[in-house]
């Protein structure tokens, strides 16, 4: 008997979704800071 | 010592170039994570978070250790850059604790079953995120720049005395938290694939740090360029 992999990619996904988010956001508001 | 606003700009622009060349580094890692990586076979595609996660954690330990560091050179060497410095690290470091402190619920409810449990590292984790927001506040709050920087140091200090613990608390205590796969006495107990994702992953957080801190030092540089009080 094989170990069953879990199906839980979505969880992933919003990880992945919240780390870009997050990074990317933060990275604009530098920029936009560095215009004014 | 006071920086010119050509200074302030080059640093700011150097930090911008930085930063996007790390992005473009998360992006890469991730293209690795899923495509370039195994799936753990008991943990399924939530272990892929660990990518993210563990690399975002060094980070922001890293700008608050940094924090604390620059905060105790300014006390002895009272040069205002290391305040601005100190500054700066700590507005990255909150934005690295925003990470973890969100993607650790996320890989924790499908592995754990639960969202969120107060052991040792989850809450020493959350207590040195506060620390550090409320060291921002303790900023905002002061309005004498030196009252301001030296306040802000001794804040920092305090969050610094509590990196080694976090890092150690799965040692030191009983503890769902899986215990740390690079820093530790022992070699790296990886998939060497996995591994090289890993590393790859630590050295773009850490260049995504760098970009950050550089970026964010330079507007405050370019602040007190501008001889303004407050707020950028």
């Amino acid at each position: 008997m094989g170990i069953e992999t879990p199906d839980n990619g979505s969880y992933m996904v919003a990880a992945y979704v919240v780390v870009c988010v997050v990074v990317v956001g933060y990275a604009l508001s530098l920029w936009r800071r560095s215009r004014q | 010592m006071i920086p010119t606003l050509d200074d302030a700009h080059a640093t700011i622009r150097r930090g911008l170039l930085i930063t996007a060349l790390a992005l473009a580094g998360v992006g890469a890692v991730i293209v690795m994570a899923l495509w370039m990586t195994p799936t753990e076979v008991r943990q399924g595609l939530a272990q892929k978070i660990f990518y993210l996660h563990a690399p975002s954690a060094w980070a922001g330990l890293l700008a608050f250790s940094l924090t604390g560091i620059t905060g105790g050179l300014y006390l002895w060497l009272r040069d205002p850059r290391l305040d601005l410095f100190s500054e700066a690290s700590a507005e990255v470091g909150l934005v690295f604790g925003v990470i973890v402190l969100t993607t650790g619920p996320i890989w924790g409810k499908p592995i754990w079953g639960t969202w969120w449990t107060w052991d040792a590292r989850l809450t020493l984790t959350l207590f040195l995120f506060f620390l550090f927001v409320g060291y921002m506040a303790l900023r905002n709050a002061l309005s004498d720049p030196a009252e301001r920087a030296r306040f802000s140091a001794v804040v920092g200090i305090l969050g610094l005395l509590l990196v080694p613990f976090v890092h150690l608390s799965v040692y030191m205590f009983r503890t769902l938290h899986p215990q740390p796969v690079l820093l530790k006495p022992s070699a790296p107990s990886m998939d060497p694939r996995m591994l090289r994702t890993l590393l790859t992953s630590v050295g773009v957080f850490t260049l995504l740090y760098i970009g950050f801190v550089t970026t964010r030092y330079g507007l405050s540089l370019r602040r007190e360029a501008r001889g303004v009080a407050d707020g950028d």
